[in-house]
């Protein structure tokens, strides 16, 4: 009621102005308006400064200088670069990244779709199943990876001991350099599919029964019900987490350090690895800015497509 | 909810930005004054409260030195120096003013300008020139100047597992004096207990790292100067030779165990638990299996002064304190009063060695006796060693094949450029003959040497 009866009077107040005055006050608040913005944004832009963009804009620096951290930095231009193509590591490093890549995606891509839709159709203790295939995910990496490197011993491992009892092995999982690779991508496909699993137990659920139902009236069999059915109606999720496995293992790092270091025979030293050595073995600050810019390209190349491909889903 | 004033709001949200830095630089900025005006002094090299026979000495110690220096207080600190975050800390000014280095470390931080020279001072304590020039030369760069004071150095030497070398029916007081000797030692363990004769490391830089103590055994350097310019040189005979030794025991003998891949801390690990017979190692790598691996039966723990086969040398290791480039002149000299006084004193006053090894042998978990290089002659050596003997807790006889074989060998550095650079080359080399049964160690050697030589002379422009 009160309202109500002030509104008249701010009414004739009003129309004692000038007109220009509501554009000024529209125009003033406006600008108090922006002002009280800026100024919740200014802590986490002096954050963001602080701790991302001056880092990554002293990275770009750096990939042009030599220096020590401690010394006044010298400009050489593009010699870090020339450095770091002349290195043969490089290229070692660059296919070693790629083979991670795509094993990952060839042997921990299909995993947990195939674990999913297997455990979408269990009737009882589908709970525990997905607490059991989540497990890991909580474990912390380098426990997991201390954990397999038991399994993988060559003497007394696990896996040794189990392929012994019918009479197989002993193999040297992570000493030779033939399976050294495959060895890191099992232990992380087992370490890092329970998310994935449960976003397409999610994204199953969503399927309609009736598609299913009309697929098995027409006499479609298992396969052709996953391949007709199942499979298109998880294609944006399974694009998706394509796209996120490649820009996460393009980047891999902890398992090659923490299982070989990079061994044998280089057989695991990956693209970070080596930025890792250039900098905190070979106090190359120079070399291993560099590195790390051309890695950013590709990065930003490879999620600029993940941005364009879930932008064109998230329309369609 | 009230709603909060737009002033207020704002206010505080530029109180909030403003602050924000300036806490977290205040938090990170260590103080270089006290409240009432003295320097503080802030040194590496304070044991942890675990340790605490040794943590009150220390502490006492403190208490001295603050007495005689009025004007000093002394902020004892417990970080280890880490290789990977050291030059970023440097940087941002957080580094002690005296820091505790492997003796690995310091020639890369003299190249990289991360330490500075304090010969100046250090000339003034009455000793300094009866240190041990052999020591003292790894702490100095190529002109002379002397960058710190070490601690408890050691030549590296063959460590064994006594009770391994009864079973296979060996004699452990009479050690493997020859690689000969050590692949026949280590054949023998394989075959009998079923226990790895004799491990390598092999990654982590470490492989490259022993492959140099193997190098000076037969004789060989890795690393050259020429005309002002160093350069690798990995593809002498004395290198080919010891990794044929190894391909041999790793391929013919079978007896370098299973698994390939460790570091220093696997194998020491691998010792402790019983499973290694020989590795090479100092006899500091008794407080390791003890203390930190938890060796049970230490009486198996024996060390022999490393084996020799035409090289009649041995590479070095050890403690060193530092001070960093970013103390200031007055920091850097108290700093260099502290290591007088804490590190250089004792070691050659009896009287504080003796207290020392007191103090410390009243922890069980200790190990006081262990032998070391001489800091100076090996005269006041011998009379620091007879004042800490009534106080020993491990058993010094089995450190006696060590003590009698090292002194006839000729004490060696690790290569003086980019050491690092030249071992992790090699660790590739290492993994190769050890993983690999067909290895071809002179073209192995050549692409490594290549290699590493065009990035030393690039950063030698």
């Amino acid at each position: 009621m009160s309202l109500l009866a002030t509104e008249p009077t701010r009414a004739a107040a009003v129309s004692k102005e000038s007109p220009a005055g509501p554009a000024r006050r529209r125009r003033g608040r406006a600008v108090r308006g922006q002002l009280t913005a800026w100024a919740f944004l200014v802590p986490a832009l002096l954050v963001f400064g602080f701790f991302a963009w001056w880092p990554i804009l002293r990275g770009l620096l750096i990939s042009f200088q030599r220096t020590n951290l401690t010394d006044p930095p010298t400009w050489v231009g593009l010699d870090n670069f020339r450095s770091l193509f002349a290195d043969p590591l490089l290229t070692t490093a660059v296919g070693n990244t790629l083979l991670f890549v795509a094993l990952a995606v060839l042997i921990g891509f299909p995993a947990p779709l195939l674990l999913a839709a297997v455990i979408s159709t269990v009737r009882r203790g589908a709970g525990v199943y997905r607490f059991l295939v989540y497990l890991p995910v909580v474990i912390p990496p380098v426990v997991a990876i201390l954990l397999w490197k038991w399994f993988y011993d060559p003497g007394s491992g696990l896996f040794n001991s189990a392929l012994g009892l019918v009479g197989l092995g002993p193999y040297s999982w992570l000493e030779s350099s033939g399976s050294a690779m495959l060895s890191l991508v099992l232990e992380a496909t087992w370490a890092g599919m329970g998310g994935a699993v449960l976003i397409y137990l999610a994204a199953m659920v969503g399927i309609p029964g009736e598609l299913y139902e009309a697929a098995e009236v027409d006499g479609a069999g298992v396969r052709r019900r996953v391949w007709h059915v199942l499979l298109p109606q998880l294609r944006s999720v399974i694009g998706l987490l394509l796209l996120v496995q490649l820009l996460n293992t393009v980047q891999v790092f902890t398992e090659p350090y923490v299982f070989t270091g990079g061994g044998p025979e280089s057989a695991t030293l990956t693209v970070l690895l080596l930025i890792f050595r250039y900098a905190f073995q070979d106090g190359a600050y120079g070399q291993a800015a560099a590195l790390s810019c051309l890695m950013v390209i590709v990065l930003a190349l490879l999620s600029a497509v993940y941005l364009r491909v879930t932008r064109t889903w998230s329309s369609s | 909810m009230p709603r909060i004033p737009r002033r207020v709001a704002l206010t505080g949200s530029l109180a909030a930005a403003v602050a924000l830095p300036l806490t977290g630089c205040s938090a990170l900025t260590p103080s270089k004054a006290s409240s009432d005006g003295d320097l503080v002094l802030r040194v590496q090299g304070m044991p942890p409260a675990t340790e605490k026979p040794a943590l009150a000495l220390f502490k006492k110690q403190v208490a001295e030195f603050e007495k005689a220096n009025p004007g000093i207080m002394v902020k004892g600190s417990t970080t280890v120096f880490d290789p990977l975050t050291f030059s970023a800390k440097l940087s941002g000014g957080n580094v002690e003013d005296v820091i505790k280095v492997p003796l690995t470390e310091p020639q890369r931080l003299i190249q990289q300008g991360q330490v500075q020279p304090i010969t100046g001072q250090l000339q003034k304590w009455d000793h300094f020139k009866e240190f041990n020039p052999q020591v003292i030369k790894q702490l100095s760069s190529g002109d002379g100047e002397v960058y710190g004071v070490p601690q408890y150095p050691y030549a590296q030497g063959l460590v064994y597992n006594r009770e391994l070398f009864e079973k296979a029916g060996l004699d452990p007081d009479s050690p493997p004096t020859t690689w000969d000797e050590v692949r026949a030692a280590a054949k023998r363990i394989s075959e009998r207990t079923g226990r790895a004769g004799f491990v390598h490391e092999s990654k982590d830089n470490q492989g490259g790292w022993q492959l140099t103590m193997l190098t000076y055994a037969f004789g060989g350097d890795l690393e050259k100067l020429e005309n002002g310019t160093y350069a690798a040189t990995f593809t002498g005979e004395p290198t080919k030779k010891a990794l044929r030794l190894l391909k041999d025991m790793r391929w013919k003998d079978d007896s370098m165990g299973r698994s390939q891949l460790n570091n220093q801390n696997d194998v020491i690990k691998q010792f402790a638990a019983g499973q290694v017979g020989m590795f090479m190692g100092s006899p500091g790598t008794y407080r390791l299996a003890k203390m930190q691996f938890g060796m049970a039966d230490t009486d198996a723990f024996g060390v022999a002064a490393m084996p020799q086969s035409g090289g009649n040398a041995t590479l070095t290791g050890g403690d060193v304190y530092l001070v960093p480039k970013s103390a200031d002149a007055r920091h850097a000299a108290a700093a260099v009063k502290w290591l007088t006084f804490a590190y250089a004193q004792p070691q050659y006053s009896t009287t504080a060695a003796a207290q020392q090894a007191k103090s410390l042998a009243e922890d069980p978990k200790s190990a006081v006796g262990v032998p070391t290089l001489p800091v100076f002659d090996a005269a006041r050596q011998a009379r620091i060693d007879a004042a800490i003997k009534p106080y020993a807790n491990v058993r010094t006889e089995h450190f006696e094949p060590y003590t009698e074989g090292l002194a006839g060998l000729d004490l060696k550095a690790e290569p003086p450029y980019q050491a690092q650079r030249l071992y992790t080359a090699l660790d590739s080399v290492v993994q190769a003959v050890l993983t690999k049964r067909d290895a071809k160690i002179d073209a192995l050697l050549a692409a490594a040497e290549k290699d590493v030589n065009a990035k030393l002379a690039a950063d030698q422009k």
